[in-house]
């Protein structure tokens, strides 16, 4: 369980990673992509790979709600409202660090202007966009309850600033209660097939384009999707474990994670065999970068001893031990970014056209992509606003309380 | 036998049919290149015309050329390949832009408008020629000293060139600063801008090699289209179904 103390370290924690962080964002505001490593050749660098992984935190977040209220595992129940505002978290840190990675950000407006409806980033921007329609109003009804609650207690610092939220509400009849929880039962259901969508889509901007030998597989939204699922999932089980610490939630979840481990190592596994199988230079090449290249470290070591085997060992081992389940999922978040890397950069880092290193030369124009200071500055930025804002509102508003589930038995 | 000299250089040509063609009905035009490897020297005069024209920041290039060995030692050969903007007719850069930035014209051009790109790089990354380049902001002034009140140092000598940026699209742009094109997806054009005026693109005119031949792909009677009708004709990565409208010699 998160102590008082606990959370006002971490909440110093967060603002350290504000402050410090605000320098890769100054460089960023003031200069543009200029102190910035990603180039023409790998255009898409470290932002774009910590845009996928907040993508998978957001997916664990949303099985947890479809499953609360759309399948009504009355198990999960008291982890809805956490979910959700969890969902709502992480999809902001992905829309402002995919934002800086835009030339252009100012011109979103055009997602409006001049839509291409043929283009997989296109439907992205649609889904994101839903995403937020969705669970904005769902988590409003969720909370309101308790908001119109914290507004009339008097004795609680902010209650104007509740009642206000509550739009004025003094009164919660059992009629307004049944409505929110149709509302949001509503939302649920069309959360399902948006967000499923959602998180394909992400997989196949990359799988739709021919010149990628590793990304352009029918395998890719599937495993998109499953690697959320799993990075997701283990987030949510390790905030269950810190807000709603019950033995009965933690161990299936910890079932269901080992499970989801499994399964993507195993398409992860299929993936590199039919890759080095299919004999073909650029594959060959690329998942060489992955397994021998210069980054080795960051696939065998961080990604399948520590983030895999050890997480594996610990849901094996202690299955009934939450303490452990909680820290093996802890270990497969924080190590999932290097899945996000791998994914990401060795498709783009082998030449595409054979001479294209011996001509114009500039450090924008190679293959070799490592980001620089300036990009981890702004990821621990947004990481620690996206951190701060979770701490904060876990705090001042009342996701937590609120959890008590509509699907629990009356 | 010594080959025949050629009694016209096909640069004189070439501009006698961007004339003809620039009378035509625009809608009945397609433009269209043709490079030839076996006369491609590897002088890479192309790309820094190019540059010089479009007055291209660093790390943005339209036109490279491309250097492959070829056999094995001792049988060893060097060939150049110049590689502009394939101008695909199945482009799938364009499909790529979530915001319809960038289109083919119907002369079958594949350009980018700069005040719609948003720079989010997705075209970049599908393009299989690497042909497109984003503009970082970068100067090439960017470390020269600055020495105040002299006619010299890094403002005069970014005023007296890439500051201001050149005419692309046929558009003013603004003097070189955050603004577009610097943040956008850029990449060739056929130099549309000089097309208009009767100009030839300034690759192919500062071709050494005159191994770069452009023109009206539609017209038979243009030096493009006899060009293309070659045995030794042939596409970048025809697999890909792109159908470039830039064709390669053998
Ligand atoms: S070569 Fe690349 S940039 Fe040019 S039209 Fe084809 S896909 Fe687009
Ligand atoms: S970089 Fe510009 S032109 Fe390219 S896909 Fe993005 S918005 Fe379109």
């Amino acid at each position: 369980m998160i102590t008082k103390k606990w959370e006002k370290n971490l909440i110093i924690l967060t603002i350290i990673g504000l402050v410090v962080g605000s320098w890769g964002m100054y460089q960023r505001l003031a200069h543009g992509h200029l102190a910035m490593n990603y180039g023409s050749f790998v255009p898409w660098g470290l932002w774009v790979a910590f845009d996928l992984f907040f993508l998978g935190l957001t997916a664990g977040a949303f099985l947890i709600t479809v499953l609360t209220y759309v399948f009504r595992i009355k198990l999960l129940a008291d982890l809805g409202p956490l979910a959700v505002f969890t969902v709502l978290v992480t999809l902001m840190c992905e829309v402002i660090i995919i934002s800086l990675d835009l030339g252009h950000p100012w011109r979103v407006y055009r997602f409006l202007l001049s839509p291409n409806i043929g283009s997989m980033l296109f439907w992205l921007v649609v889904f994101i966009t839903s995403m937020w329609i969705i669970y904005v109003p769902w988590l409003y009804f969720l909370l309101r309850e308790q908001l119109v609650a914290w507004g009339n207690d008097e004795t609680r610092p902010g209650h104007k600033i509740y009642r206000f939220l509550a739009l004025g509400k003094t009164a919660y009849t059992d009629q307004e209660r049944q409505r929110d929880s149709r509302r949001s039962r509503f939302l649920s259901y069309i959360s399902l097939p948006i967000g499923l969508i959602f998180f394909g889509a992400h997989g196949a901007i990359f799988a739709i384009l021919h010149n990628r030998p590793i990304w352009n597989s029918a395998m890719l939204p599937l495993i998109f999707i499953v690697a959320a699922m799993l990075s997701g999932g283990a987030l949510i089980t390790f905030l269950a474990y810190l807000y709603q610490p019950s033995d009965e939630l933690i161990q299936p979840l910890g079932r269901v994670i080992l499970l989801t481990l499994l399964s993507f190592l195993f398409l992860e596994g299929l993936q590199l065999f039919v890759g080095y199988q299919s004999k073909i230079t650029g594959i060959v090449t690329s998942l060489d970068l992955i397994t021998i290249g210069p980054y080795w470290w960051a696939f065998w070591i961080v990604h399948f001893l520590i983030g895999s085997l050890i997480p594996a060992y610990l849901l094996i081992r202690y299955p009934e031990n939450s303490k452990m389940v909680a820290v093996a999922c802890f270990i497969i978040m924080v190590t999932f970014l290097s899945v996000r890397l791998n994914y990401l950069i060795p498709d783009m880092a082998v030449y595409k056209l054979e001479g294209l290193q011996n001509t114009f030369y500039h450090q924008r124009l190679r293959p070799e992509y490592v980001p620089n200071l300036n990009e981890w500055l702004v990821s621990v930025w947004v990481i620690s606003l996206g951190l701060l804002t979770f701490l904060l509102g876990t705090r001042w508003l009342p996701v937590i309380q609120a959890g008590k589930g509509e699907e629990q038995p009356v | 036998m010594a080959r025949d000299l050629p009694v016209e250089d096909p640069l004189v040509r070439m501009q006698r049919d961007l004339k003809r063609a620039l009378q035509k009905n625009p809608k009945d035009l397609k433009w269209g290149m043709v490079i030839d490897i076996a006369k491609c020297i590897g002088c890479h005069a192309c790309t820094i015309g190019c540059v010089a024209e479009n007055k291209l920041p660093p790390g943005v290039v339209y036109r490279v050329v491309l250097e492959e060995e070829t056999g094995r030692y001792p049988y060893v050969g060097r060939r150049f390949v110049p590689r502009p903007c394939l101008h695909c007719q199945n482009p799938p850069c364009t499909k790529a832009c979530p915001v319809t930035a960038t289109w083919q014209t119907e002369q079958g051009v594949v350009i980018v408008d700069y005040n719609r790109c948003i720079g989010c790089r997705y075209c970049l990354v599908a393009c299989p020629y690497a042909a497109r380049t984003s503009d970082f902001g970068e100067w090439y002034t960017a470390e020269t000293a600055e020495l105040p009140g002299k006619l010299y140092g890094q403002k005069a000598a970014a005023n007296g060139y890439e500051a201001h940026p050149a005419a692309e699209y046929g558009r003013k742009w603004p003097d070189r600063d955050h603004d577009s094109p610097v943040g956008n997806a850029r990449k060739c054009h056929f130099c549309l801008h000089r097309l208009k005026v009767g100009m030839l693109p300034a690759c192919t005119t500062s071709c050494v090699g005159r191994a770069t031949i452009f023109g009206d792909r539609t017209d038979p009677n243009s030096l493009v289209y006899e060009t293309i009708g070659s045995p030794r004709v042939f596409v970048l990565k025809e697999e890909l179904g792109t159908r470039p409208s830039v064709y390669y010699l053998k």
